[in-house]
């Protein structure tokens, strides 16, 4: 047994695997033939509008719930058998405390169910709850429930870590705090998922974005992928006299115009997927834009181009 | 899951009010009942009222920690999402039942203990060594019957619907058992339907004992079915609950 070669799989490059899962509740598609991978490393960003089919999306990872039809694998496995491996530790929203016990105790029992478990005090150290272990857990506040939760989600030696909203509660400084622990543990070398409402907190940790709307993978890249996909660039300028809209929807690279009001001295504004042409084509129309800026688009606005886009395109 | 069951103890003996409820109160019920009884015999028994009493106040306090340790907080706990939590942790699904379950019967040991220690010093109950052993083993088995019947109602009811509910049971069955007042009371229409509930039937085993019996066969077989029936139903309502959560 010494010098065993290990076999090659198919599955060590994959963390989680979705095949065309869905989940249906009564009438209403939850997650609608899903598909996805997340490989070794990653942090990985889930978005999407409430009702988008994030938690559902989690709770299949993790085995809370069961797909109507498609498969879902974690570590080639399946997400119970993972979790028992001690492979995955999460912290989702609706994950309640047991009651009655102190934060050290409760951080400690998470510590003893894991396989490969850390120093309790460690973890509590980690978390930022090592003034608050003797506390107990009924007696917390928003924010230091949260940040025992996560306590709980790195209790041991996990490769992939789910955090649902993970700083929901949270002020600011402890929204960064958190996030500067985070990054220590993707830097270890492992997967990091999370849902998040915060688009600036997808747009500064995570390497990779997921877009859900309405059950399915509406864009899947960086965060400047999808800022590029939405229409990278802002542009917008006042016009005097009347204009052809017409026109100004012909113009390359468009992604959306609008223009208000609709009165003689008019503000258009453009997003572009590419703005020095748009700008150079609008001059060769021969109108005269005045107050001409051109600003870079959020991924807040381009989350919100691209979920408004799929629902223009489906009603 | 050793250590959830610890965690479990640790909170069940910091819990002031449950312990009272389940420790002390079986043995201050049975010092009431049994307070100015004297020798007269219990029909049909043959035993004296604080004999009979204090089997009937042990199988209380057992029913007691573990009726009410298990169906309250497990509805508490699948509504704010503990159990949902430890789904998420090595720990194996009926891990949580059994540590529950477990817990509960640490702390209905010592109710059945201080009932009997309360008959012995205070009402001079005298039996034979075996006769205490065997009651706290036999006590303390069938106290695992109503440990499933309360797991199955803390999957069964939820929210404000689970206290309500647990105490009509609790109430119901120690009462027509027999366990607050000797059956034989009864009018005969009730002793007919009390003789079939399972509070009864643990009674009575007790009473066996006490009476240099071995069990009656039909009580260990009622409990049985009992045993059966819940325990199936907490199944059946925890898978339930777990595909649902």
């Amino acid at each position: 047994m010494t010098t065993t070669a290990v076999p090659a799989t198919s599955t060590t490059t994959e963390v989680v695997g979705f095949d065309q899962v869905t989940k249906t509740y009564g009438t209403v598609r939850a997650v609608d033939g899903l598909s996805l991978r997340l490989h070794p490393g990653e942090t990985v960003a889930l978005l999407g509008p409430n009702g988008a089919g994030k938690s559902t999306t989690l709770d299949l990872l993790l085995g809370l719930k069961q797909p109507d039809s498609g498969s879902v694998t974690v570590f080639g496995t399946s997400p119970r058998e993972a979790i028992v491996a001690g492979r995955v530790g999460a912290m989702l929203q609706s994950g309640g405390l047991m009651d009655e016990v102190t934060v050290a105790e409760l951080v400690k029992l998470s510590c003893s169910l894991h396989p490969r478990p850390y120093p309790v005090s460690d973890v509590l150290a980690r978390a930022g709850i090592t003034q608050i272990a003797d506390r107990k857990v009924n007696k917390l506040s928003g924010g230091q429930a949260q940040r025992v939760r996560f306590a709980l989600a790195t209790a041991g030696d996990s490769d992939l870590i789910i955090l649902d909203e993970p700083t929901t509660g949270m002020d600011v400084s402890a929204r960064q705090a958190f996030w500067a622990t985070m990054r220590e543990q993707a830097d270890q070398g492992r997967t990091v998922l999370f849902a998040t409402h915060y688009l600036e907190e997808a747009d500064a940790i995570a390497d990779r974005i997921l877009v859900l709307h309405r059950g399915r993978l509406l864009a899947d890249g960086t965060a400047a992928e999808i800022k590029a996909r939405a229409g990278a660039r802002r542009i917008s300028f006042d016009l005097e006299g009347t204009v052809d809209e017409d026109a100004l929807r012909a113009l390359p690279h468009l992604t959306s115009v609008t223009v208000s009001p609709s009165g003689s001295d008019r503000t258009v504004r453009i997003q572009s997927a590419d703005a020095d042409a748009t700008v150079h084509a609008l001059y060769r129309l021969g109108v005269y834009p005045r107050n001409l800026e051109v600003t870079g688009l959020g991924l807040e606005q381009a989350f919100v181009a691209i979920t408004e886009a799929e629902e223009a395109k489906q009603s | 899951m050793n250590s959830l069951i610890k965690l479990e103890l640790t909170r069940a003996l910091r819990n002031k009010k449950f312990l009272f409820f389940s420790v002390l109160y079986p043995a201050v019920l049975f010092l009431i009942i049994a307070g100015n009884a004297d020798d007269t015999r219990i029909d049909g028994t043959g035993l004296t009222l604080a004999t009979y009493m204090m089997v009937s106040m042990a199988s209380f306090g057992a029913l007691t920690a573990v009726l009410m340790g298990n169906s309250e907080r497990i509805a508490k706990e699948r509504e704010s999402g503990w159990v949902r939590q430890l789904r998420l942790t090595p720990l194996p699904g009926r891990g949580y039942v059994l540590a529950k379950t477990a817990g509960a019967a640490v702390v209905s040991l010592p109710s059945i203990v201080v009932v009997f220690l309360a008959a012995a010093v205070i009402k001079h109950v005298r039996l034979d060594a075996w006769q205490w052993l065997a009651l706290t083993g036999v006590i303390w088995a069938g106290s695992l019957v109503f440990a499933a019947l309360g797991v199955a109602l803390g999957y069964l009811a939820s929210g404000d619907a689970v206290r309500p509910i647990t105490m009509i049971v609790y109430f119901g069955l120690s009462i027509l058992g027999g366990l607050w007042m000797p059956s034989t009371t009864f009018p005969r229409f009730l002793q007919d339907i009390a003789k079939w509930l399972p509070t009864h039937a643990y009674a009575a085993l007790g009473r066996a004992i006490e009476q240099s019996q071995a069990p009656h066969t039909t009580d260990i077989a009622v409990l049985a079915g009992y045993f059966v029936l819940f325990a199936g139903g907490a199944a059946w309502l925890y898978r339930k609950d777990t595909l649902k959560a």
